[in-house]
């Protein structure tokens, strides 16, 4: 590389990155990655104090899992109790749904100290089971890669990386400030690098914070042994690849969106196509959903996101089966995927005029 | 490219559209040396044509050439010129120092001599009081002086600028044209857009007058003041003590078109076609006992010009 072009690089990215970091647009930004950590947060508090609520209620209320496993549907209200005992919530009622003779409905409570589990009864039988685990880290960490597949990356570095690379050309343009850029001898190359490289710096900075926080927040409620335990395994490979997984969705998205900035006078329709491009990802053919970014970022993730029952049906639908690419070709795709973005990003930069009316 | 053209800007048959709307259409310049003035109404294309130079727009045919090199090659291009825009906005949040700072930064100058340079310039443009000065707290013409500090900062061989005595006060306008004298006399470029015709009558070297997005025309205003005197004869102010007596000898020319006594004071309005035969037929009048006390063109400066090319094609509009 030309030793100029470092500099001017450098130049770039010290303006520009200030600017990302402090400006009123990235506030949004911070909102978005900084969310998932307040509700693991929340939920390390709420978790211990639910663990120790049902121990409590079990030592009371003894109930062994394998006779709560052997309840199913229609058990008459009697065989349930003959089977577990008398629960240690129960709430009947009778009344009617809609014209017609009155009913008696509710539900009762028992737990084995591990899963809390509601039986609803409707004229004294079992009509449906829910039941709410209490949680433990293998539970922590497919709760994380949920909400890491599902929310953060699709939603929040998506859009985080739509509001920074978007606006450092368009943005400017419309500031009426992007003449200062394109009055420097600088090849608009070397601009568009340095740009990209300053919204990179804060999206990695920013996200990648945000990972490691929520991170941080999952684990918080566990014991020393049983990180320790789970660190001697494969925990530290898994936090520098869901790591590496936030830096690259900023790589891949980022390249993206800058290319979007300089192509479009309005970038929110285009953010929208790839939104919904991205979102129906798991119901597109097999060879249809190879053409995401997505795609190639749950191939690398270290867990695979939930499919337990109690999901709501949108969510598993979403999770449907796929087949991954291994983790190394998913980067290399990644890789090639921000290449041809960069270079179409660079063919547009050099037609770029400055033409602020219009905009 | 040959040595000359390495020293010329060229404008080689540019058009510019905006969609359907016309920029500029066939334009062929060619800018030596020295200020030149580009001279038109709003929506003239003045800006177009400074926006082509400098490269921040494309021309949708013809070639563009500024000593030498292409504006689409801004590496090479702003090592050369210097562009005060008419932009009136800036980067958020930079002072006045920062902001010229950043410019020589950006332009590849190591931190000590960014300082060194940012220092200089800003001392020239009489803003060291205030430099530390946040820019959006600037007054209008600490504004264009700064812009004018960026266009130079970088001591470039090409200076254009998009009416650069806009908010000026008079002290500051006349140090800045001194300045653009002083830029000229070296041997650089100096082009600006303005309104204000006497300041373009002082200060250009060469004047191109623009109407409706056409080159109207160009060169020292002299020569374009003779170019048109067959449709706009000159006028002159002959002040003298029988004024009737000369009116009735300048009339004899055939030359004269009009020769008018005005009522106040000594003085004979003449319009002419040749002005130099003109004055050698007033010397003989002399000879003849016509007391000749001055004698002035009153309409080949640039204000004149601009009326008889374009305040015309403006009232035909």
């Amino acid at each position: 590389m030309n030793g100029i072009w470092l500099l001017q690089i450098l130049a770039v990215v010290r303006l520009e990155i200030k600017k990302t970091f402090l400006s009123r647009r990235s506030l949004w930004v911070y909102l978005l990655a900084f969310a998932p950590v307040i509700i693991f947060f929340v939920r390390s508090i709420n978790e211990p104090r639910q663990r120790d609520r049902l121990a409590e209620i079990a030592a009371k209320h003894p109930v062994s899992t394998q006779a709560l496993n052997s309840i199913k549907e229609e058990t008459t209200y009697e065989q349930v109790v003959e089977k577990l005992g008398e629960p240690y919530l129960k709430n009947f009622r009778t009344g009617r749904r809609g014209p017609g003779p009155e009913h008696e409905f509710g539900f009762v409570r028992y737990t084995d100290g591990e899963t809390d589990v509601v039986l609803h009864f409707f004229d004294k039988k079992v009509v449906r089971i829910s039941k709410s685990q209490v949680d433990n880290l293998p539970r922590s960490q497919t709760v994380f890669a949920t909400s890491f597949q599902f929310y953060f990356l699709r939603l929040a570095v998506f859009f985080g990386c739509v509001g920074v690379f978007v606006n450092l050309f368009r943005g400017e343009m419309l500031d009426k400030s992007l003449h200062f850029y394109l009055l420097t001898p600088m090849r608009r190359e070397v601009l568009l690098a340095g740009k990209y490289l300053a919204g990179l710096l804060a999206t990695v900075f920013i996200f990648t914070s945000s990972t490691a926080l929520q991170w941080w927040a999952m684990l918080r409620q566990f014991d020393q042994s049983v990180l320790a335990d789970f660190f001697a395994g494969d925990g530290g490979s898994q936090f520098w690849t869901y790591l590496g997984v936030t830096s690259l969705a900023c790589i891949a998205y980022g390249s993206i969106f800058l290319t979007v900035g300089l192509i479009f006078r309005n970038p929110i329709i285009p953010a929208a196509v790839v939104l919904l491009w991205e979102g129906i990802n798991p119901f597109l053919p097999a060879a249809l959903k190879k053409i995401s970014v997505i795609y190639y970022l749950q191939s690398i993730c270290p867990v695979v996101a939930s499919k337990e029952s109690n999901l709501p049906a949108l969510v598993k639908f979403l999770i449907s089966p796929t087949q991954l690419v291994t983790p190394l070709f998913a980067v290399i795709c990644i890789i090639i995927v921000t290449l041809i973005m960069l270079v179409l990003a660079g063919y547009f930069a050099r037609r770029m005029e400055i033409n602020y009316s219009i905009d | 490219m040959n040595e000359s053209s390495n020293n010329l800007i060229i404008l080689d048959n540019v058009s510019r559209f905006y969609g359907e709307v016309l920029g500029i259409n066939r334009v062929t310049l060619s800018l030596k040396p020295g200020i030149t003035s580009l001279v038109g109404p709003n929506g003239a294309g003045k800006t177009t044509l400074m926006n082509l130079i400098t490269g921040l727009i494309r021309p949708s045919r013809g070639r563009i050439s500024v000593l030498g090199v292409s504006p689409s090659e801004p590496q090479k291009l702003f090592r050369l010129v210097g562009y005060a825009t008419q932009f009136d906005s800036f980067p958020k949040g930079l002072s006045g120092y920062q902001f010229i700072y950043s410019f020589l930064k950006l332009s590849g100058y190591k931190p000590s001599k960014c300082k060194e340079m940012t220092l200089s310039v800003i001392e020239q443009v009489g803003l060291s009081d205030v430099a530390q000065r946040k820019v959006a707290a600037y007054s209008k013409g600490m504004r264009q002086r700064i812009r004018l500090a960026q266009a130079i900062a970088h001591d470039p061989r090409v200076i254009v600028l998009d009416e650069p005595l806009n908010g000026l006060d008079p002290l500051v306008r006349a140090e800045t044209i001194a300045l653009f004298r002083r830029y000229a006399d070296e041997g650089r470029h100096v082009i600006i857009s303005s309104h204000v015709m006497h300041e373009v009558d002082m200060i250009s070297d060469e004047v191109v007058f623009i109407s409706g997005g056409y080159v109207i025309a160009e060169g020292q205003i002299q020569n374009v003041r003779n170019e048109i005197k067959q449709e706009r004869p000159l006028q002159m102010l002959v002040r003298c003590k029988k004024p009737a007596a000369l009116a009735s000898r300048a009339f004899e020319q055939d030359n004269v078109v009009e020769a008018r006594i005005l009522t106040e004071g000594d003085a004979v309005l003449i319009k002419t076609r040749d002005v130099d035969q003109f004055c050698k037929s007033l010397n003989y009048l002399a000879m003849e006992g016509i007391d000749i006390e001055s004698m002035a063109p009153i309409d080949d400066d640039a204000n004149s010009v601009y009326e008889y090319l374009i305040g015309d094609e403006e009232a035909s509009k």
